[in-house]
């Protein structure tokens, strides 16, 4: 399938459920969904387009909310993004329908603190352990220091 | 009754900083617990502090050996971004330095899969005749290991028929090597039986928790970028993916040295095929993308990698994620290690297991100098070396 046939196949499975869809070149769309809707597109585009693969899973602070980006591909990568607001940084975990996804969310988790619902063993996984709890360093309010020198 | 072995985060059989805990119950593993967590430098942070052009060294420090696949992505990521094409020259070269190192990665992890197993010969033969790509590298990039040779609109140097012949005398001996190291790998006794039916992942596995590169491969899934998602001059350069079903370590042997011997090919090729005209394009230092966002895949030597830039005009990315193949490996190396029905892993084969999927290793332990003048040369440790950036630090503040 190229990446003119999936994006059909997306707008006729979900209509305007499909807040954006672009193609800025090829082999690659770009797709925006509502958060609840978020689980259903990637189950339909791995399952049922037959994508095999969820190659990362890119979380990230768009200041006024968060952003969780799943990047599924096999020869077209198809990022489906959603957003988030940052009251509430919690989306429906992928673990279910894909078990590779376990680190991914892991490190989302840990690094820019979204909630991964339905994740069996979401502990910390990239940070130390004597990293303060509530400080996710990929977020915007985060600021990285120039490390002084140890002594 | 089962007991718990930890391996790491120091240990000799992996100088990686990484801890394993196993669950064992007399000589078998049951249950297996990675942490991998120890060497995180911040580098997706680093990348919203640094403009695009700082960028690209910062990505070719994320993995020493697979660097030139690293800036291949970063800066095909970056001219995604401009909507700008680089001349077909620069691709090529690009095409030939990455499968270059590729060459090495896989000469490298073989040497090391040859000294898990106790096979210290053929890590030696290997290791040798692996100094004749870091020459060749080091005729075309100016350096052995880490490139610098990608940046955003092409490439730093151009290549003469000097260098062009030094390759091609280095590729027919490389072949003959390599044959020669695959024949060894195909009779000789204690290989096989140290390798085949040994860290078994399952076709169905690895598709369900998505691994990637030769481990794919070897459990005879078709799946490489070069093939489905061409990008720089793969998709003029003809090539197959190398595919093994056996499932093992041995397959994954043998997917990487069939790698080598099609890198050999398609360096030939582009050679044969070199296009004229520039190798760069010119471009302001400052560089300013529109906003908007691009995910760049490239085939790394250890398997599929993935960049994806979001960018909001300045000249900052907004936000920069790197995905390396070990962290996709990691979740399908657990299931290798671990027993099940009648597939039972033993403790002496856990280094070449968790070795097979090649981990990839940054650190550098020391560094040696060479005084040219004086013609002497002294090793330093890393604290020393430490101490003496720390003192260089103090004087010029």
């Amino acid at each position: 399938m190229n990446e003119k046939e999936i994006a059909e196949a997306l707008k006729k499975k979900f209509g305007d459920k499909i807040i954006k869809c672009e193609i800025p070149m090829r082999r690659r769309v770009f797709v925006e969904v509502r958060r609840e809707d978020y689980k259903e597109v990637v189950r339909f585009l791995l399952k049922d387009l037959d994508l095999k693969f969820v190659e990362a899973i890119t979380a990230l602070d768009g200041k006024d909310h968060f952003e969780v980006i799943a990047h599924v591909g096999y020869s077209v990568s198809v990022s489906v993004k959603a957003k988030i607001p940052r009251e509430d940084p919690s989306i429906d975990s992928l673990y279910d329908i894909a078990p590779g996804v376990d680190l991914y969310e892991r490190e989302a988790h840990d690094l820019v603190g979204i909630v991964f619902k339905g994740h069996p063993n979401l502990k910390r996984f990239i940070l130390p352990e004597n990293w303060p709890e509530g400080v996710y360093p990929l977020r915007k309010d985060y600021e990285a220091k120039h490390p002084e020198p140890l002594r | 009754m089962s007991f718990y072995i930890p391996i790491g985060p120091q240990h000799p059989v992996h100088p990686e900083p990484l801890l394993m805990k196993f669950k064992v119950e007399g000589e078998q593993v049951v249950d297996v617990e990675i942490n991998v967590s120890y060497t995180h430098r911040g580098i997706e942070k680093g990348f919203e502090y640094r403009d695009y052009l700082k960028g690209i060294y910062l990505a070719e420090r994320i993995c020493g050996i697979c660097n030139a696949a690293h800036t291949v992505c970063y800066t095909q990521n970056i001219e995604q971004l401009l909507g700008k094409e680089i001349p077909p020259r620069a691709k090529y070269l690009r095409l030939i330095v990455e499968e270059l190192s590729r060459i090495h990665s896989h000469l490298l992890w073989l040497g090391l899969a040859a000294h898990q197993i106790g096979f210290e010969t053929l890590f030696m033969y290997v290791w040798r005749d692996r100094e004749r790509v870091l020459d060749v590298i080091e005729a075309i990039t100016g350096n052995r290991v880490v490139t610098s040779y990608n940046t955003i609109g092409g490439v730093r140097r151009d290549i003469n028929p000097q260098i062009e012949h030094k390759i091609r005398k280095a590729m027919d001996y490389l072949e003959k090597r390599t044959k020669y190291f695959k024949k060894v790998i195909m009779e000789e006794p204690t290989v096989l039986m140290r390798t085949q039916n040994v860290g078994i992942l399952k076709p169905r596995e690895a598709i369900e928790l998505f691994a990637v590169g030769p481990v794919l491969r070897a459990s005879g899934i078709k799946h490489d970028v070069r093939a489905d998602d061409p990008y720089i001059a793969h998709d003029e350069v003809p090539f197959n993916v190398a595919t093994y079903d056996t499932c093992d370590v041995y397959a994954r042997i043998l997917v990487r040295i069939d790698e080598v011997l099609e890198c050999i090919n398609m360096i030939r090729y582009s050679l044969d095929h070199l296009p004229s005209g520039p190798y760069r394009l010119k471009l302001p230092i400052i560089i300013r993308p529109p906003p908007g966002e691009s995910v760049s895949r490239v085939e790394a030597p250890r398997g599929e990698l993935l960049h994806y830039v979001m960018s909001d005009g300045t000249e900052k990315p907004y936000r920069y994620k790197v995905r390396t193949p070990t962290l996709a490996n990691i979740p399908a190396t657990a299931r290798m290690l671990t027993s099940r029905k009648n597939y039972v892993v033993y403790i002496a084969d856990i280094p070449i297991i968790f070795g097979s999927i090649d981990p990839c290793l940054c650190c550098t332990g020391r560094v040696a100098f060479v005084d040219i003048e004086k013609g002497r040369s002294w090793v330093w440790s890393y604290s020393q070396l430490i101490k003496y950036s720390r003192e260089r630090f103090e004087r010029h503040d």
